[in-house]
């Protein structure tokens, strides 16, 4: 006894469907003894109306002909299992997105929802009951980035009692932001917000700090993730270094300096800043004297602690998780090699808005005071220039990237308190300040700091006698611009960071055109990867400022503290399953598995056969279709279920 | 072509004294083009009143001052009114006009610049407007004797025409008000 019912979703699918027909068709086909349109199927009533129909009809499988499976299947299989039936004899077909939505002509419309429908009903002849088992889950979670918003989830998913491992690739977490100076739109002292976050970070009793490591290899599925972690060897062992910073100051091997974007320089061995957490150094490699074939051991034999060691070697640790949260953070787009009229980076006093932002900051190269890279001197004329790498389809790069608006006014802001009688200048397409306050704040950047927003693009940058020739054009004037500039500071736009499409991988995140890793609906699974028992915090999802980054970070907690504080998962019933009397061992099967779900076995002496291990198995059904002699089905899709589905397309 | 820094040239100076003078921010403004959108004699200006606010913020100072839009606003103050800003446009059009007749930087719409200053010393002379003296003088004064004169006929039957000069109470007063408003009581 089958029931159809067939959804007008309100207009979505009934303005190019007619329902009503299409219930009308779907009566007529044998076995169906109840075919209806409803207004809302998945409505309070509509699930009511679904539900009376299965008691007074005595329906035993049921078609929901709506919406996409992706958005409604979990809400209907419920549905069912209130009424009384197996929540697996639903087959839903998709007549909106796959029909109304793609459709203009009514009759066609009509004609191929009919078809669809048809094909389920065919289909669901053969559903079986089906039940979901249940599998234990590693109460453990996997925070992968250990910026701002790798820290708040880790702090989050601590709190609530679950212990939290935190991977961070480089010396120091903190991310961008231990980098910035001030914040908009309140002007907040970046890192007086964020270094006592750090400090509980490496204080937390639920959480293990792991530093210059990354995550290797990946293995399992939600409920238990086994990762590999790579410590890199830094040559200093962490537990004894206190960051008394000696060997930073007695190294005789100059490196570039990182943390501060290339503005000033570093040492070999160093410790990443003053307020790094944790405050251990670090030796690189490919810069040290030793290492490069030199005899140095000058920060050995100074060390007080003892910690350097040369001999330290990579070291690969294996740990289970229930949950992962990806908080890779976000890079700055490289612009030298993308806009050659601004000088490819050949002149030193165009530089990038972080290095900008290391050059306020107190704990950067100059020590706040403005001093533009050339010859050291106190700029007075600071043009910016925004969307580089933004907004700006000759460099591949449409899209925009959300904070630098407002980044902007902040230094133009932080230019005028540093030194009063400069006046900065900025080139701007549109301005975007949607946030709270943020309008208010960019106002404030013009009217109280006399800030001059020329609203254009730059032509090209040029030295002349010891300044900077900035030509652009004022759109609102309609005349060309011309700006003798003392420093000229380029907003790039923020890109995915580097190392997360390579993470992205290895958890099955899926990644769009940008490199920003994808969530599972951009309005409804904000911070949910499409993998299970993955989620998304920060930049990493895409551009945003620290606020919602925070916000979307204790959102991926909450999910993850939801997941987790159950200790057991829900496995889905549609696995594979070997008939292992006609198995003949070829293991096929075991090759192509994506997920290592199948072993050998002996069922009886003499001969092995294939197993699935159902609480691997993620139901792919790629065994099922390279398995030679047919013998492994999947639950839900088996091949009686497909092939009535064909037949009843092509009647 | 636009050059910055504006400090390099005499246009800092200029702006700087239209703001004070008109006690009106110029940085407020950001573009969001209303003032001309209600503007009603915005077809006779060289620069729109937008245009005019946008000039001044990027130092253009010259162009403004020598503009056809500062003679010619009619100070019926709409975009004043409506500016979201609360920018006093009208204001700032009217202290650009001051600023350019001061500093002599005028030399279109002259006939305009010569009504307002008869205008002015016609009030100031007699307490109020007397309409046939200003008309007489300002038609000698552009060498146009007989303009409008066919319509004497039609104003006289209206009898709101006065040929001598009305008298009014205390005229010193208005005089003295002249003086205090800006010392020489020759513009506006």
């Amino acid at each position: 006894m089958i029931g159809v019912f067939i959804c007008q979703c309100g207009t979505n699918i009934s303005a190019t469907v007619d329902t009503g027909k299409v219930a009308q068709a779907a009566a007529a086909m044998r076995g169906v003894a109840d075919a209806e349109s409803i207004q809302y199927a998945c409505s309070d009533p509509g699930q009511a109306a679904i539900a009376a129909a299965i008691r007074h009809k005595r329906l035993d499988r049921v078609v929901i002909g709506a919406c996409s499976p992706r958005m409604h299947e979990a809400t209907f299989r419920r549905a069912l299992d209130r009424a009384g039936l197996n929540p697996f004899m639903l087959e839903m077909v998709n007549i909106r997105e796959h029909c109304s939505w793609i459709h203009s002509d009514v009759d066609q419309a009509t004609e191929k929802a009919a078809g669809l429908v048809r094909k389920g009903i065919a289909r669901v002849r053969h559903h079986l009951p089906l039940s979901a088992g249940k599998t234990a889950a590693v109460r453990r979670a996997l925070v992968v980035g250990g910026g701002i918003a790798g820290i708040q989830a880790a702090l989050d998913i601590a709190a609530a009692g679950i212990p939290v491992t935190l991977v961070e690739k480089s010396p120091t977490i903190g991310g961008n932001m231990a980098r910035l100076d001030k914040t908009f739109p309140t002007l907040d002292c970046s890192s007086c917000i964020l270094t006592p976050l750090m400090v509980e970070v490496k204080q937390h009793e639920n959480i293990e700090l792991m530093v210059n490591s990354e995550v290797d290899d990946v293995h399992g599925h939600v409920g238990n993730f086994e990762v590999d972690i790579r410590r890199k060897a830094t040559c200093v062992d962490e537990k004894k270094c206190s960051g008394c910073m000696i060997c930073q100051e007695k190294c005789p091997a100059k490196a570039p300096d990182d943390f501060n974007a290339g503005m000033g320089q570093s040492k070999a061995i160093s410790v990443a800043s003053p307020q790094a957490v944790p405050l251990v150094a670090s030796l690189r490699k490919e810069h040290c004297r030793r290492f490069s074939g030199g005899k140095c051991r000058v920060c050995q034999k100074l060390c007080p602690a003892g910690a350097v060691d040369y001999g330290q070697q990579d070291e690969v640790v294996r740990q289970s998780f229930g949950a992962v949260v990806a908080a890779t953070g976000y890079g700055f787009y490289d612009w030298t090699g993308a806009y050659p009229t601004y000088g490819m980076g050949l002149y030193p006093d165009v530089i990038t808005s972080l290095q900008y932002e290391r050059l306020l900051s107190a704990s950067g190269p100059t020590g706040g005071h403005i001093r533009r890279p050339s010859d050291g001197a106190e700029p007075r004329q600071v043009v910016f220039i925004s969307c580089i790498g933004s907004r700006d389809e000759s460099v591949g790069r449409p899209q925009c990237c959300s904070v630098g608006c407002m980044y902007i006014a902040k230094q133009a802001i932080l230019t005028k308190e540093h030194i009063p009688d400069s006046q900065s200048y900025i080139f701007y397409i549109d301005m975007r300040a949607g946030g709270k306050n943020y309008e208010e704040f960019a106002r404030r950047a013009q009217t109280r700091y006399g800030t001059l927003y020329i609203r254009g693009r730059v032509g090209k940058i040029f030295p002349r006698w010891g300044k900077l020739v900035v030509m652009g054009t004022d759109t609102l004037v309609g005349d060309q611009v011309e700006i003798e500039a003392d420093l000229v500071v380029l907003a790039t736009g923020l890109t995915a960071s580097d190392g997360a499409g390579g993470l992205a991988r290895k958890f099955n995140i899926s990644c769009d055109e940008n490199g920003f890793m994808a969530e599972g609906h951009p309005k409804l699974k904000p911070v949910e990867a499409e993998a299970a028992g993955v989620f998304l915090a920060g930049a990493c999802q895409g551009p945003k400022d620290i606020p919602a980054t925070v916000a979307q970070a204790g959102a991926a907690a909450a999910k993850v503290i939801g997941l987790l504080s159950r200790g057991e998962l829900e496995t889905s019933p549609m696995v594979a399953a070997v008939s292992q009397s006609k198995c003949s061992g070829c293991f096929k099967c075991r090759d192509v598995c994506p997920f290592g779900a199948i072993e050998d076995e002996r069922p009886a002496a003499g001969r092995t056969a294939a197993r699935v291990l159902a609480s691997l198995c993620r139901g792919c059904g790629i065994c099922s279709a390279a398995c030679p002699p047919g013998v492994i089905s999947l639950s839900g899709y088996t091949d009686k279920q497909l092939l009535a589905e064909v037949v009843a397309a092509l009647r | 072509m636009i050059s910055f820094p504006i400090s390099i040239n005499e246009g800092a100076r200029l702006l700087a004294e239209i703001e004070q003078r008109s006690g009106q921010r110029l940085s407020a403004c950001y573009q969001c083009g209303r003032c001309t959108s209600t503007c009603v004699a915005a077809f006779a200006f060289d620069y729109p009143p937008h245009r005019l606010m946008r000039l001044l913020q990027v130092g253009m100072v010259r162009e403004v001052l020598a503009s056809k839009t500062a003679q010619l606003c009619l100070d019926c103050m709409t975009c004043s009114m409506r500016c979201p800003m609360k920018i006093d446009v009208a204001g700032v059009i009217e202290t650009a006009k001051a600023v350019a007749d001061e500093a002599g930087l005028q030399d279109t719409e002259r006939n305009v610049r010569l009504f307002r200053r008869g205008f002015l010393n016609n009030v100031r002379r007699h307490g109020r407007l007397h309409e046939a003296g200003l008309l007489i003088w300002f038609n000698f004064k552009t060498n146009n004797p007989m303009n409008d004169v066919k319509l004497l006929p039609l104003v006289l039957r209206k009898k709101n025409f006065h040929i001598f000069p009305p008298r009014i109470k205390n005229r010193r007063q208005v005089r003295r008000l002249f003086r205090e408003i800006n010392g020489s009581g020759k513009q506006g």
